[in-house]
């Protein structure tokens, strides 16, 4: 018999290290970065995108994750990298995100995913301070670990985007 | 029962964190633990006592009870009404009797004694009735009345987990003199003793049913959705067509049918009668000509009507300000009346029935009726119509839905009516429902409303706009023509087409939202006419792909507020199609 329990009993046990724990890494154009394992869902290879009308640029549309519609974001797109064709290895990281209005799913379209690290906080840097322009707020910090720098993106902020244009409230 | 399960998920949760290992573990003996939604125990409270656990804790009796509750209360204030017609209808006294008697059983079983006590003194009240030691004035009824919404109140703050309050003491003194115990001298009565347990059975036939959580029925109902998509999924795959094997046909055609009785059977089970929205209505009417001095009767027909549980809750609102418009402007007082020939005592209607796949919900009065000249005159002077404009009486009536009218109107009181009328169209539109409106000047006035049956499932129109295809809703498509080139004009910039004699406004959708590669000349693709209001226009599409049920799925939140864009729809294929919200496309504020 399978019982999942909840996760917060298991973040208890590490308080003071909010960082420490396992990351899913993944490359966009030349840059590594992660998020926590905790908060993704599953891996889905690309598939059809509706494209949603006054959507920001990096907002590609909604698809159909098994009868849930669910908005995609193009990672590229959000951190101003060029566009890409979407190729073989191109996938959707189908994630969690804790927003203001209660959690949601979400997917992050990348160029591919690279592996499964665990990460010490001892091995976390936080972010250099890149000026008024870098979207800071994204970022939980660097990893150095395996002479790769990688960037830790916090995907709740990544998910609490900007207000669509229009809204009422 | 509630108190093993807090307990094995105490051990399970402290093994865990020994383990401390990964968000998942697999555990060989654990039962599966009850996890309704809700009603979770939280895991990091500390296990409870599992010995003298108190039902009172057990938060599903208390849920279970509430609900019950209600439905005495609702039921009391129905007989009251038909023993206020009929001070003699001993039947009518029994049912209030019973009704307060169980809700004081449960309510001492489950510890929640002031309720227990409330209802212990009005049933006292009762008793006398039901004896014949006492009458069923209007004072009694009015007091009980009182009661039921002190219970309704109680109810809502044991939902809130506050504890059940007590009464007023100015009520309860009302009702201790009514039960001939005069001044509350003596505290108030024991609690009841366990010879008032178990709960007393109403021994009227009530058909067999069981009590569901509407959130697990929510659940089902959109379970059912997905079955229906799925199915869809499968039957349109094209690989399928390929295959010629008859036993493969067979058991695909007999999915089919399941699949379709599942869905018609989960969506039925959501329905409800609208009688206990109507119901309500008698009481608002009952309190409305007592405080106006008017006076009137609602004659109600077609209670039984079912529909969407959700929409009969949305229904409330509106309906509430239509008889208020009734009572309040459209019948006259009684000398009024009965100067002008008429029947001292006010007809107010409110009926329900089916109508092609819609439900169709009437409010009418034998009042004085709308008066169209002092309309016309208002909205002229409001800018809303031109001085001399040629308009229907349908087109004019429609002035008393505008926001802003209404209140004009009632500083003024040129014609009555129209006190929070916008709020009643901004409603239903919200429903997907119509709105329709008849008047005769001194006969009276009769406002329809055309509803959808439920909520999550519309007939749509699939229509294809470059490579994207979208969803319009068949309740708002008036026609779909192919225009000829002379009907096409262009006024500073601004295209309309000229319909059987009215020029329509053209949107094209693939420059609202973008759309390469789509048609540019409407005579090469299709207008779809759509009306919001009384307002048409033709939206530009490259072609049709057809009408089918349309399960609607709500937007995420970051795409939820698109101007034109209400919902999402899976389709056949799998892949998402975008609901066009009509009346935000045709919104004045929304311009392309």
């Amino acid at each position: 018999m399978t019982v999942a329990v909840e996760i917060a009993p298991i973040d208890k046990t590490v308080p003071n290290s909010p960082r420490t724990g396992k990351y899913l890494t993944f490359r966009l154009d030349h840059e590594e970065f992660g998020i926590e394992v905790k908060k993704v869902r599953e891996i889905v290879g690309l598939q059809h995108i509706t494209p949603v009308p006054h959507a920001p640029r990096y907002l590609r549309g909604v698809i159909n994750l098994r009868g849930k519609v669910i908005p995609v974001i193009d990672l590229r797109r959000k951190f101003d990298m060029a566009d890409v064709t979407y190729g073989e290895r191109t996938c959707i990281i189908v994630v969690w995100a804790q927003t203001a209005a209660g959690p949601v799913l979400g997917g992050l379209i990348v160029d591919s995913v690279s592996e499964v690290l665990h990460l010490d906080e001892s091995d976390v840097e936080d972010t250099p301070d890149l000026g008024p322009r870098g979207p800071l707020n994204c970022f939980i910090g660097l990893s150095k670990a395996k002479e790769h720098v990688k960037i830790l993106l916090d995907v709740d902020q990544v998910l609490a985007t900007d207000p669509m244009p229009g809204r009422s409230d | 029962m509630g108190s093993v399960a807090v307990n094995r998920r105490g051990s399970l949760q402290e093994q865990v964190e020994d383990l401390a290992v990964e968000a998942v573990t697999f555990h060989g003996d654990a039962d599966p633990v009850e996890r309704l939604p809700g009603i979770r125990p939280n895991p990091s409270a500390p296990p409870k006592e599992p010995p003298e656990m108190s039902f009172a804790q057990d938060p599903e009796l208390v849920s279970e009870f509430l609900v019950e509750t209600r439905e005495h209360m609702a039921n009391v204030e129905k007989q009251l009404l038909v023993l206020e017609q009929n001070p003699a209808d001993t039947e009518a006294v029994h049912a209030v009797f019973r009704a307060f008697h169980s809700t004081k059983g449960v309510a001492g079983f489950l510890e929640l004694r002031n309720v227990g006590e409330f209802c212990q003194e009005v049933e006292t009240v009762l008793d006398r009735v039901r004896t014949g030691a006492m009458r069923a004035t209007p004072e009694v009824i009015d007091l009980i009345l009182e009661a039921v919404d002190w219970v309704r109140l109680a109810a809502t703050q044991i939902e809130q987990s506050q504890p059940d309050g007590r009464a007023a003491p100015e009520l309860l003194a009302r009702i201790r003199s009514l039960a001939g115990r005069g001044q509350p001298a003596i505290a108030l009565p024991a609690p009841p003793d366990a010879s008032a347990l178990p709960p007393s059975v109403t021994p009227d036939g009530s058909p067999r049913a069981v009590k569901i959580d509407t959130a697990k029925l929510d659940y089902l109902v959109e379970m059912a959705g997905e079955l229906v998509i799925a199915h869809s999924m499968v039957q349109h795959n094209p690989a399928l067509a390929e295959i010629a094997e008859p036993s493969l046909l067979q058991g695909l055609a007999q999915l089919s049918r399941v699949t379709t009785e599942v869905q018609r059977t989960v969506m039925g089970m959501r329905m409800v009668p609208i009688s206990t929205l109507f119901d309500r209505m008698e009481r608002l009417v009952r309190e409305l000509t007592r405080k106006s001095g008017k006076k009137a009767e609602l004659q109600v027909t077609g209670g039984e009507t079912e529909l969407d549980r959700n929409i009969v809750e949305e229904l409330s609102e509106p309906l509430v300000h239509m008889i208020r418009n009734a009572l309040d402007h459209g019948i006259e007082s009684p000398a009024e009346r009965a100067a002008s020939g008429k029947n001292p005592i006010g007809q107010v209607g409110l009926s329900a029935s089916h109508l092609a796949g819609q439900i169709l919900v009437g409010v009418s009065d034998d009042g004085r009726g709308l008066d169209r000249d002092k309309i016309l005159q208002k909205a002229v002077a409001c800018g809303l119509a031109s001085a001399g404009a040629e308009l229907s009486d349908e087109e004019v009536f429609e002035f008393i839905f505008h926001p802003g009218f209404s209140t004009a109107d009632r500083v003024t009181d040129v014609s009555g009516r129209g006190v929070g009328m916008d709020v009643v169209r901004k409603k239903l539109q919200a429903l997907r429902g119509r709105m329709h409106i008849e008047s005769t000047r001194g006969k009276g006035t009769w406002l329809l409303a055309k509803l959808p049956l439920t909520l999550a499932i519309i007939d749509g129109m699939l229509i294809g706009v470059g490579a994207e295809r979208y969803v319009v809703p068949v309740s708002a498509v008036r026609e779909v023509l192919r225009p000829v080139p002379e009907a096409c004009h262009t006024l500073r910039g601004g295209e309309f087409v000229m319909i059987r004699g009215s020029a329509l406004p053209l949107v094209r959708l693939a420059r609202a939202f973008a759309v390469p590669g789509a048609v540019e000349d409407p005579c090469a693709g299709l207008l779809i006419v759509v009306e919001s209001g009384l307002e048409k226009r033709c939206l530009l599409a490259d072609r049709l792909v057809g009408i089918q049920e349309i399960v609607i799925k709500s937007l995420a939140e970051s795409v939820k507020h698109i101007p034109g864009i209400s919902g999402s729809a899976i389709l056949g294929d799998g892949h998402v199609s975008l609901i066009l919200d009509i009346d935000g496309l045709l919104g004045h504020e929304v311009t392309y």
